[in-house]
């Protein structure tokens, strides 16, 4: 930006030439307004449902973000200015994944323990089916004592599955349907073999969830009932995890300290949803 | 930088397809360099920047389209938003408003919506800007009007 402007460098061309035949450009509703080839690995947002590349929606939200002073929790679409919070992308039959424009906070937040259950949750068979005797947790009738870590171990895993801060909903119905089951169970113990039990309980609790967990519904009742069976907190059942998984044992699980778990993950939240205001 | 010479590459092929597609606008890729563009955009009618050609230079950053080119008139023009003597302009979506959906092709566009619709209240020339503000029009016209003549016009005879 020099001031040596040419002055009046008047470039006298007439640019009325219009010859060529009208190309068609019937393509253009399938390529990626960022890098204007087709599009690769499709990416929604999730108010305004314009497309782009995974790849190049993605790095427009971490170089808007990274010129933004306070951390960004939405992004607005570069074509149409709505503002949204959330990536679509990697549809595969069913289910399709989600990334947010907060994901590097959020991964912050969600590090540790949820990145091991969700890593327990994308493998097909239970890991840990025969370390704890499920049959006996019927036969003995252990489930009379409550677990008083199954409030936050039912918020960690719905919020793992779903990928969504705000569980409670899902998680007290959850709870509601356990605790119920568990309180029908003490008044009229003696009727029914354990397996009818069993079988009961596993049907009631995929009725309460199938509808927010889908196809993940089968994998969250076997873990529930292994949790439940395995009469540990928190803390220990992850530990137990981590060794079937033959994980590092660097990543603890500081996390989810049994006893303060609740109020941490939680405050941790809160201050997300309050930095939410954006510009 | 392998994504913005793509891209530029993909708007390149873009302007030699659709030369017709906009008549105000020609885009002309320098020969040798992919990141410096020049275009000419004819001043809109009923504007006092009427019949004049316009030149513009574009200097495309690296990572385009993440950063929106620098674009500056390298024709003289007196308008509220456009600095008179190095050519800056004054215009949002170059720059806290750039989204990489714009194209070299759709900024000559907004440029040429701007020059039919001056923005006095953050004027770079502040003649300009002063005219506008206090309502003499008139003196407006009359000054950007003899800028294009002396600057924007093929000179006759």
């Amino acid at each position: 930006m020099e001031s040596e402007t040419a002055a009046a460098s008047s470039s006298s061309s007439s640019s009325s030439s219009s010859s060529s035949s009208s190309s068609s450009a019937a393509t253009e509703a399938s390529c990626c307004p960022i890098c204007l080839d087709p599009l690769t690995d499709h990416a929604y947002l999730d108010r305004c449902f314009h497309a782009f590349c995974y790849k190049c929606i993605t790095k427009w939200v971490k170089f808007a973000a990274a010129k933004h002073p306070r951390p960004l929790s939405s992004i607005r679409c570069p074509l149409c200015k709505v503002e949204n919070l959330s990536i679509i992308h990697g549809f595969s039959g069913g289910s399709f994944q989600r990334r947010y424009v907060n994901q590097d906070q959020r991964n912050r937040c969600l590090s540790g323990a949820y990145e091991l259950r969700s890593h327990v949750y994308d493998r097909e068979e239970e890991i840990a089916n025969n370390i704890f005797d499920v049959q006996r947790y019927w036969k003995s009738r252990k489930y009379l004592w409550q677990n008083m870590w199954l409030q936050n171990w039912l918020r960690r895993e719905i919020q793992t599955i779903t990928q969504e801060e705000d569980a409670d909903v899902i998680v007290h119905h959850i709870q509601g349907v356990v605790e119920s089951f568990m309180a029908r169970q003490q008044k009229e113990s003696l009727k029914g073999t354990p397996e009818q039990k069993r079988e009961e309980f596993r049907r009631l609790i995929f009725g309460a969830a199938g509808p927010f967990l889908l196809a993940r519904t089968k994998r969250f009742v076997d873990e529930l009932e292994l949790f439940l069976a395995s009469g540990l907190n928190i803390d220990a059942y992850d530990r137990v995890y981590m060794q079937r998984l033959s994980m590092s044992s660097s990543r603890d699980t500081r996390e989810i300290d049994a006893e303060s778990s609740d109020q941490s993950v939680q405050s941790r939240f809160l201050y997300f949803l309050n930095e939410d205001d954006g510009d | 930088m392998q994504a913005s010479r793509a891209r530029l590459f993909k708007e390149y092929k873009e302007v030699q397809r659709e030369k017709s597609a906009d008549p105000d606008i020609q885009l002309i890729c320098d020969d040798s360099n992919i990141f410096k563009w020049t275009a000419l955009i004819k001043g809109p009618s009923e504007t006092p920047y009427e019949g004049g050609v316009f030149q513009l230079a574009f200097a495309i950053p690296e990572q385009y389209p993440l950063l929106p080119p620098q674009v500056r008139f390298l024709t003289k023009i007196f308008h509220p938003n456009v600095h008179f003597k190095t050519g800056e302009i004054c215009l949002d979506i170059l720059k806290n408003a750039w989204s990489p959906a714009w194209t070299l092709q759709s900024v000559c566009r907004a440029i040429i919506a701007l020059m039919a619709h001056p923005e006095a209240d953050s004027p770079l020339n502040c003649d300009s800007g002063n005219l506008l503000r206090s309502g003499d029009i008139r003196g407006y016209r009359s000054m950007a009007r003899m800028y294009t003549r002396l600057a924007a016009m093929p000179k006759k005879g």
